[in-house]
């Protein structure tokens, strides 16, 4: 039986029995919404997570051990000859070292700050990058011009997003911009601390200045270049020639596992508390979002185990139609073949209608939390991340529920004697 | 002598038991038939006879029974599900006294159903067109069977059996449910069927139609008991 002719025959018999399997279709597409919609929804929240917890797949952040015998006996310090080593290890593509600033530092302004005048005094921390790690996020040169001149900083957008949302709102400050910021100039004290209560001999005053916002900024301070940081040590007489940590890029994420193997070898850490807050938090959306999604599944096993009892009922009520069928020469496979035809045309209006279903309530929701939640941190514009995959698979399960649940009806009526039907019909 | 369209040898057919420890109902006692291409065969019986079940047991429909079924040269208990549904599709028309319409479907769409199983029938449209055209409703193609009055659902039925110019037509009380003008109609439709050349074979009870076939046959307590056909052949 041709497709096209199978179709012909089938849209009869729904447009025929609409109100009963509308009631089967109806049932699908709550199912498929429930599914369609918990899983936009984790993968929406793990966009959000991966926002404010990025971790590259291909990278490990190499750092001293706290406490080893090896670094006891001053053998595992991260210098320019162990640097030369790790860039040589297998599987490694790049080695980009990190330097703290080994001195204290505060900033103290007093002035007119975008129009507000404000008094603050803060305690710095900075940490010195190669400019090639900071690439393109730097909008103006990020480079160490030398001691009589600003040294220039990159930021992490995250902390400009808890400024706006959390300290700006609290303090009455105005909400800033990446432009806004970017050519920023704000006066820093090395060799002061207010913590401490400490001032250093040869204070220095100098400024910073603001060149852009970069992921691979340190969370707390301010990211300077590595030149500045290394100067900066040297003057105060603090370590200038061990790195704090050295960050490697694999030649790919297959490689990562083998480098991080070979740099414990060596008596180094990884520092993974990042990556494995972003794991932890990760795998418990997973699980919640598998946890709903079953749900969904579960309501799409009623749906289908509805649309068995509906074509249950229509083989009962079209016995003699399905006789006439095998009288004018349809075999058991085409009669089985009408009834999945049906079966098919009820799951897809039912997972196309549960997968609209699921974007408006998400489009409801999105509205809503716009208009009625408070503008929290790493608030996104949308909780919801609908993937073709997604809709795909709430496409295909419903088909799929729909053929199943129609499976044992179509066969009964495929096995039907066509005698019977046609006089018991 | 033309070809057997139609031969039954020995045909005994059993119902069980209506309640336990009754002896099984016995509709066939062993029925002998044979149906000569060409010809027009009338089968009479009382309601209840089994002359239905015989037009299914010679259509393939019925395939519970013991004997032998040939119908147009196929032993029908060799024949597995494909090949017997594309005898039905090909080499037999059905007509049945309630019509047997499908609701869902135009006049034409239903003479047309033959057309949507198998590999289909040749040139279907035009010969569903012009099946409608031979039984007189040309003008009601996209009609649906609700708007039709029963003479007309009957002819679109009829059409349907002859969409596919089958040599075999079997027809169960074809003019039952029919008042006698329309029912008239439809016998002088057999009879021009007839002179074609096609073989009929129609269960009926009543005595027009009988009158309009070639030979009548009675069934009785489960045997053809009248069958001049078959003392022909003797002769």
């Amino acid at each position: 039986m041709r497709p096209g002719k199978l179709w012909r025959l089938a849209r009869g018999n729904l447009l025929r029995e609409l109100g009963a399997l509308s009631v089967s279709a109806g049932g699908v597409a709550l199912g498929i919404a429930c599914l369609v919609f918990f899983l936009a929804l984790g993968a929406g929240i793990e966009r959000v997570v991966h926002d404010v917890f990025p971790v590259s797949t291909r990278e490990v952040e190499v750092v001293v051990p706290s406490l080893a015998i090896g670094s006891l006996l001053g053998e595992a310090k991260l210098d320019e000859a162990m640097l030369t080593r790790l860039r040589k290890l297998p599987g490694v593509a790049a080695a980009y070292p990190k330097m703290s600033l080994r001195v204290p530092a505060v900033t103290r302004y007093n002035g007119l700050f975008f129009g507000r005048e404000i008094h603050m005094g803060l305690e710095v921390i900075g940490v010195g990058l190669p400019p090639e790690l900071v690439g393109t996020d730097a909008r103006l040169p990020f480079e160490d011009k030398g001691e009589d001149k600003p040294i220039p900083v990159v930021i992490n957008r995250r902390l400009l997003e808890l400024y706006n949302k959390v300290f700006a709102p609290q303090r009455g400050l105005p909400k800033l911009t990446d432009s806004m910021l970017v050519g920023f100039q704000f006066p820093i004290e090395l060799g002061r601390s207010y913590v401490s209560g400490k001032t250093l001999p040869n204070l220095q005053e100098t400024s910073l200045v603001l060149v852009g916002f970069s992921d691979r900024a340190t969370l707390a301070g301010a990211s300077m270049p590595l030149s500045a940081a290394r100067r900066i040590n040297a003057r105060f007489g603090a370590d200038a020639e061990t790195y704090s940590s050295v960050l490697l890029r694999a030649d790919s994420a297959e490689d990562v596992a083998q480098v991080a193997s070979a740099v414990k070898r060596m008596g180094f850490e990884l520092d993974e508390s990042e990556r494995n807050r972003a794991l932890q938090i990760g795998a418990a959306v997973e699980l919640v979002t598998l946890a709903l999604s079953l749900l969904g599944a579960l309501i799409t096993a009623l749906a289908a185990v509805n649309t068995m009892q509906a074509f249950y009922a229509s083989v009962r009520e079209r016995r003699r139609e399905i006789g006439i069928l095998r009288a004018v020469g349809a075999t058991r496979g085409d009669v089985a073949g009408v009834l999945l035809a049906e079966a098919a045309a009820t799951g897809l209006t039912g997972g196309l209608v549960g997968v609209a279903l699921a974007r408006a309530v998400a489009w409801g929701l999105d509205r809503l939390s716009l208009t009625h939640l408070p503008d929290f941190p790493f608030k996104p514009a949308t909780f919801f991340h609908f993937e073709w995959r997604h809709i795909a698979l709430g496409v295909g399960v419903a088909l799929l529920a729909a053929l199943a649940g129609a499976f044992f009806p179509a066969r009964a009526a495929a096995r039907l004697d066509p005698a019977k039907a046609l006089t018991e019909g | 002598m033309s070809e057997p369209a139609v031969v039954l040898r020995g045909v005994k057919k059993r119902y069980p038991p209506r309640e336990p420890g009754l002896a099984p109902q016995e509709l066939f006692r062993g029925v002998d038939l044979e149906v000569r291409r060409g010809e027009f065969v009338a089968i009479e019986g009382q309601s209840g006879s089994g002359k239905s079940t015989l037009l299914h047991v010679m259509g393939g429909l019925d395939r519970d029974y013991e004997g032998e079924a040939h119908v147009l040269g196929c032993d029908l208990r060799t024949l597995d599900d494909r090949a017997l549904s594309s005898l039905r599709h090909l080499q037999i028309g059905f007509i049945f006294q309630s019509f047997n319409l499908l609701p869902g479907l135009t006049a034409l769409e239903n003479a047309l159903l033959p057309d949507f199983f198998g590999e289909g029938i040749p040139d279907a449209p035009k010969r569903a067109r012009e099946a409608l055209a031979r039984v007189g409703l040309a003008d009601k193609a996209g009609a649906r069977p609700t708007a039709l009055s029963g003479g007309e659902r009957q002819r679109i039925a009829i059409a349907r059996a002859l969409i596919a110019r089958p040599p075999l037509l079997l027809a169960d009380e074809p003019t039952g449910n029919l008042d006698a003008r329309t029912g008239e109609g439809v016998i002088e439709l057999f009879r021009e069927l007839h002179k074609d050349g096609m073989t009929l074979v129609i269960v009926t009870h009543e005595a027009r139609v009988s009158h309009a076939a070639t030979r009548v046959l009675l069934l009785r307590e489960g045997a053809i008991v009248a069958d001049p056909g078959a003392q022909e052949s003797t002769d």
